[in-house]
């Protein structure tokens, strides 16, 4: 199960992210690196439409 | 050849706006972590201790109080059980003298040392028995060290050991005498009888089942 039940003592956001095998590690590469693929096109596109 | 002058890698915006980008959300998220953190581990309060709420640090107060370390099935490891009000050498101790006493204990746990041979809640040494549960090594409830060291409850019988450990040899082993007046064993077994409190996430691990095979004792093996 990807998400599973949380059972900390004191109810956290960072504290449901550790439960199981989705990580912080996950999550914190998913927030960081997809925005950088749509950095990546669109600055492709900027390139093309400048030249 | 045009596909090659329009290559991104090379493009000094692309990495500038990707640095940016990585450096404001890690700015965001570790000081979001910070908040996050300080709410962990700051202390509940005597109101708390009242109504039933659990709080990974209780406070000061909680050594008025039966403490426990039983396994939940839902977390998968032990955790302390915080139960009925118990005196502690006697009396019950109000928030203020609570708080001033684990004070004392904390100041007189650094100053003799401690974490030179023993381990506390991670730090230390593992030379000596783990004092993070030592306050529910059954070997103190079962009444072998009480009668020992002849005292009636298990704070007497820790703070006469503490005063004289030269005394009580134990596991084969002898903790050397390190001149702890009467008040500072006091402070010291309040110390350690909040630390035992603490919701560590089980740690040590296997705790109750090692205290059954090594028949009392935690980790002095």
């Amino acid at each position: 199960m990807i998400i599973q039940p949380f059972t900390d003592v004191n109810p956290s956001f960072f504290g449901m992210l550790n439960q199981g095998p989705l990580t912080l590690t996950i999550f914190l590469h998913t927030v960081l690196i997809l925005p950088m693929i749509w950095i990546y096109f669109d600055e492709k596109k900027k390139l093309q439409n400048k030249k | 050849m045009s596909n090659k002058s329009a290559s991104v890698w090379t493009s000094i915006r692309f990495w500038r706006r990707s640095a940016a980008w990585v450096t404001a959300t890690a700015v965001v998220l570790l000081m979001w972590l910070t908040f996050d953190t300080v709410k962990q581990i700051s202390m509940g309060s005597d109101e708390d201790l009242k109504k039933g709420i659990r709080k990974r640090i209780p406070a000061p107060t909680v050594i008025n109080y039966h403490i426990d370390y039983k396994f939940s099935k839902k977390r998968g490891h032990e955790v302390p059980v915080i139960g009925q009000k118990e005196p502690f050498f006697g009396k019950e101790w109000s928030p203020k003298e609570a708080a001033a006493l684990l004070h004392k204990g904390k100041l007189t746990f650094q100053a003799k040392a401690c974490i030179d041979c023993h381990t506390a809640l991670g730090n230390g040494a593992y030379y000596a028995p783990d004092l993070t549960k030592a306050w529910l090594d059954p070997k103190w409830n079962n009444g072998t060290m009480t009668a020992m060291i002849g005292k009636k409850t298990k704070e007497e019988a820790m703070a006469e050991f503490l005063m004289h450990p030269d005394k009580y040899p134990t596991h084969g082993r002898m903790m050397p005498n390190l001149h702890i007046t009467k008040d500072e064993a006091i402070a010291l077994v309040a110390f350690l009888k909040h630390m035992s409190s603490i919701d560590t996430n089980g740690f040590p691990r296997n705790f109750s089942i090692n205290a059954k095979r090594l028949k009392g004792g935690t980790n002095a093996h």
